[in-house]
């Protein structure tokens, strides 16, 4: 795996307030090996090891899309969903930005069945026949068009398990992250001074409540997608 | 087949800053020796899954895991961050919020491009819409054959037992049925498994997939029979076993013979010495047979030829 550079400078991250965890008494002292003050009853997470982490997750991910792996980002959080929508969009992978329904990657195959579903709507509504059922039918199958929209819009391009999994909060996606495990996919986690570092694959301890912290980590790990894709589309 | 070995004494530290894993499944076919460069644990080994029957639901662990890379880990000194050297014709990415934005259109080309149609509905450079219809065994409907043929990948079934179960409700009672199968080769894998629906077939079928999925692989000598004694317990079923000189056959009760049977053992002593539940029996002698080693093994980890065992 070679390293390469991904722009990581401690100054950038520090305006983005990655270095603030939660308040000093919901911590995990499992975390203790990241934090490395504590000002005001907030943690302060080390910012070397965090980017020496970022570093090894970003040369991770570069080398899986150069291999052409699948991903999913994970963040369901109101705050995140927007941003983790278009980091997605902007790396070509799937992603869930609202509830994550339990079971989606365990029990795939009755996901299936719904993005099937999805697929079908869809072609009756470009179709038009929607118009021409009753009225009360019509709205019946528009909410649950929009239901699926919400909920699997972002994983319709998705024909079987991702490979690598980017979750933005491991309290927050507890279901998630305990699916992958089960399965077996590696996993990235953002973690906060409230969680666990043992639980992800890799854990990138940051601030998961700012939006200019998630938004950082995203767009590296983003970019780093991008670099790798354009070196498999190059040379497969 | 590797015998499954019990999980990695965690870490060869305590104040590592990250603790070993489990391994789990590589993206990479090699070991990546990148990670002994910096004090931090690797997080992936490659596994040989062996078996390309077992479903991807199921993890398969290598037998002998490779750690002398944390030799020269030293926990207690600073994780310091030394990134490459920036190219000179490097441009720092675009931000995700920042315009300009794609189209619709321009996203959904690129999409399809990646992944083809899928499940999106619509194609932009004309491929076929319905593409995932037949990637996907339609398991319910007229199109499939019903019911699937119960003989798959070698593997036998046998119920142990089926019970019916009573869930009571306003409107009366809800019955289902319970059914504990017992899955194996006669070649050394076995796995128990539980099932419950409103139909019996329904119910092995769960329930052999449910074993399918946790299979072990028992040691056997070349005689067909167990390498030691060994004892164990689930819950309150309790069950010795004790191998036996050939010729003998199995010699246990219920649930403990069927999986001794299904795993191909032939001859073997079992017994259930706490409560006659068929799971918990069925449970307790996977346990006990999980635990067991070869003499191969045993000499291995202590470092001495195998004679010296048994003298």
């Amino acid at each position: 795996m070679t390293r390469r550079y991904w722009n990581i400078n401690l100054e950038e991250m520090m305006e983005a307030g990655v270095h603030f965890g939660h308040g000093t008494r919901k911590w995990n002292p499992r975390m203790s090996p990241y934090i490395s003050a504590k000002c005001k009853g907030i943690h302060i997470l080390n910012l070397t090891r965090t980017a020496r982490f970022l570093s090894e997750a970003c040369d991770l991910v570069f080398d899986a899309s150069s291999r052409g792996k699948q991903f999913l980002i994970v963040g369901t959080k109101n705050k995140a969903a927007d941003s983790v929508a278009r980091a997605a969009i902007r790396a070509r992978c799937h992603y869930v930005n609202k509830k994550w329904l339990g079971g989606m990657l365990t029990n795939w195959s009755t996901t299936e069945t719904r993005l099937h579903k999805f697929r079908d709507l869809r072609m009756e509504q470009k179709a038009g026949r929607l118009t021409r059922l009753p009225k009360r039918d019509a709205a019946v199958l528009k909410r649950q068009l929009s239901h699926l929209q919400t909920y699997l819009g972002g994983i319709k391009y998705m024909t079987g398990l991702p490979d690598i999994v980017i979750i933005v909060d491991q309290q927050e996606e507890y279901t998630a992250l305990r699916e992958c495990i089960t399965l077996g996919i590696p996993t990235i986690c953002l973690i906060d001074t409230n969680c666990d570092p043992d639980l992800a694959d890799i854990s990138i301890p940051a601030n998961d409540d700012a939006i200019a912290s998630i938004r950082l980590i995203l767009t590296k790990l983003v970019f780093a997608i991008c670099e790798g894709r354009s070196s498999y589309i190059r040379n497969p | 087949m590797a015998t499954t070995t019990p999980p990695l004494s965690s870490s060869t530290s305590s104040s590592s800053s990250l603790a070993t894993h489990l391994p789990r499944f590589s993206l990479f076919p090699n070991p990546t020796t990148l990670l002994s460069l910096y004090s931090s644990k690797p997080p992936f080994f490659s596994l040989s899954s062996s078996r390309s029957l077992q479903t991807h639901l199921s993890c398969t662990k290598k037998d002998d895991i490779d750690i002398t890379f944390f030799d020269e880990v030293n926990p207690d000194e600073d994780i310091t961050f030394s990134p490459p050297e920036k190219p000179e014709d490097f441009i720092p990415p675009r931000a995700i919020d920042e315009p300009p934005f794609e189209s619709d259109e321009e996203i959904a080309q690129a999409y399809e491009e990646l992944y083809g149609p899928a499940y999106s509905g619509e194609t932009y450079l004309g491929k076929d819409i319905y593409v995932m219809d037949s990637k996907v065994k339609k398991t319910t409907g007229f199109g499939s054959k019903g019911k699937k043929e119960k003989i798959r990948d070698g593997f036998d079934e046998n119920v142990v037992q089926v019970r019916r179960v009573t869930k009571v409700v306003k409107g009366g009672k809800h019955m289902r049925f319970r059914a504990v199968v017992v899955v194996g080769d006669k070649k050394g894998q076995v796995g128990v498994g539980v099932g419950k629906a409103k139909e019996v077939i329904s119910a092995v079928q769960k329930a052999a997939t449910d074993a399918r999925r946790n299979i072990i692989t028992v040691p056997m000598t070349k005689y067909l029979t167990f390498p030691h004694r060994n004892e164990a317990d689930y819950g309150a079923a309790r069950v010795m076993l004790r191998p036996a000189a050939p010729g003998t056959g199995v010699i246990a009760g219920g649930a403990v013979r069927t999986v001794l049977e299904m795993a191909g053992v032939e001859n073997a002593l079992g017994k259930q010495l706490g409560s006659n539940n068929a799971l918990n029996n069925a449970r307790a002698t996977v346990l006990a047979v999980q635990t067991m080693k070869q003499f191969s093994e045993v000499a291995r980890e202590r470092g001495i030829p195998m004679e010296e065992l048994w003298k």
